[in-house]
């Protein structure tokens, strides 16, 4: 793609009718950060991450199969925002795409060691096991899963 | 239809309970500018909208916010967690303690019930896409302010979390009024309302 901004900055429209309010459009869904990175920055889109008094988050929650799959999942829904104001963005579309297939193979690695995630995924289980804790909200120590 | 995914977007791990923190941050779950007005705000404002991509935004952020109401309250629930009368008293969460116990209602820090009156679906597409433009703002803005409130680094991890997704959401609100715009009279974007003329 052509970008005549940089990818912290976006294009505007040069005679734009007045009393309205205009927000840059992000002119392209590169560069991003990988999957980790995403989920503990909160954005995908280093242009986009704008963090209060440079507090940021520099750990890696990948490393069990539950971290794995909320970065996967993560990236994916951030992808979705992108291309609900970029429809026509094959690029964006083609990284869905590829995000989706890896976010199901870990999806499947995680139902298998932890239980089902959704209540539709207990066509496979061998009991109730939807009951099983820890709940989301619960404490535990470490990440489980 | 909404299907319930048992995990968080992001992790929440609050190791010290504090209630003292929990008197704020519940504004958040149920205050003027918190998450689950974020998220009716949005999923209300959908029936109105003409066009797919404004549909489909207000869906996917909406949905997007009913899981970060799930973490403040998961935010909440921790720091409330096994607290002694002594503690309660301490940190001065009485006044909750005592219609709550440790219950997670949505609820203002200053302890007003949660109110439709924070939220508006207008029925205009400008209008309520300003709306929600100012709302993430507004949300990023309490966001800060708990930052310079809370000196929990377990808290703080998911606070920073939650306000850089406010920053992600002012921007695609913004586009989506950008490809609105592209749909109006550019002589008067205030000719008529495309979601009812």
């Amino acid at each position: 793609m052509d970008n005549k901004c940089n990818f912290k900055s976006g294009s505007l429209p040069s005679c734009a009718p007045l009393a309205m309010a205009y927000v840059p459009m992000q002119e392209c869904v590169k560069p991003t950060y990988n999957t980790a990175e995403a989920l503990s920055r909160g954005t995908l889109f280093p242009g986009l991450d704008l963090p209060f008094m440079n507090m940021v988050n520099t750990g890696d929650l990948t490393g069990t199969p539950l971290g794995e799959l909320m970065a996967l999942d993560f990236v994916a829904h951030e992808l979705v925002l992108y291309l609900d104001t970029h429809s026509e963005d094959s690029e964006a579309f083609d990284m869905l795409k590829n995000i989706l297939e890896l976010a199901n193979t870990a999806r499947e690695r995680y139902i298998k060691l932890y239980g089902p995630v959704t209540t539709m995924e207990l066509a496979k289980a061998q009991s109730f096991t939807w009951l099983k804790n820890p709940w989301p909200w619960d404490y535990t120590a470490k990440l489980e899963g | 239809m909404f299907v319930y995914e048992k995990k968080l977007q992001y992790p929440v791990r609050i190791k010290n309970p504090n209630p003292a923190l929990a008197k704020f941050i519940i504004s958040q779950y149920g205050g003027p500018d918190g998450e689950l007005g974020a998220s009716l705000r949005y999923l209300s404002q959908r029936y109105s909208m003409p066009y797919p991509e404004l549909k489909g935004l207000l869906t996917d952020i909406g949905t997007e916010e009913l899981g970060h109401l799930e973490m403040v309250g998961a935010i909440v629930h921790q720091l409330t967690r096994k607290m002694t009368p002594e503690e309660i008293k301490k940190a001065g969460f009485e006044t909750y303690f005592v219609d709550h116990t440790a219950g997670v209602y949505p609820q203002f820090a200053s302890g007003t019930p949660w109110t439709a009156a924070t939220m508006q679906a207008n029925g205009d597409v400008i209008t309520d896409l300003h709306e929600d433009m100012a709302a993430e703002q507004k949300a990023r803005t309490t966001y800060d302010n708990i930052l310079r409130l809370s000196d929990d680094p377990d808290v703080n991890d998911v606070i920073k979390f939650l306000r850089e997704r406010e920053v992600v959401h002012y921007q695609r609100f913004g586009e989506g009024l950008r490809n609105a715009l592209e749909k109006l009279d550019k002589k008067n974007f205030y000719a008529v309302n495309p979601a009812f003329d």
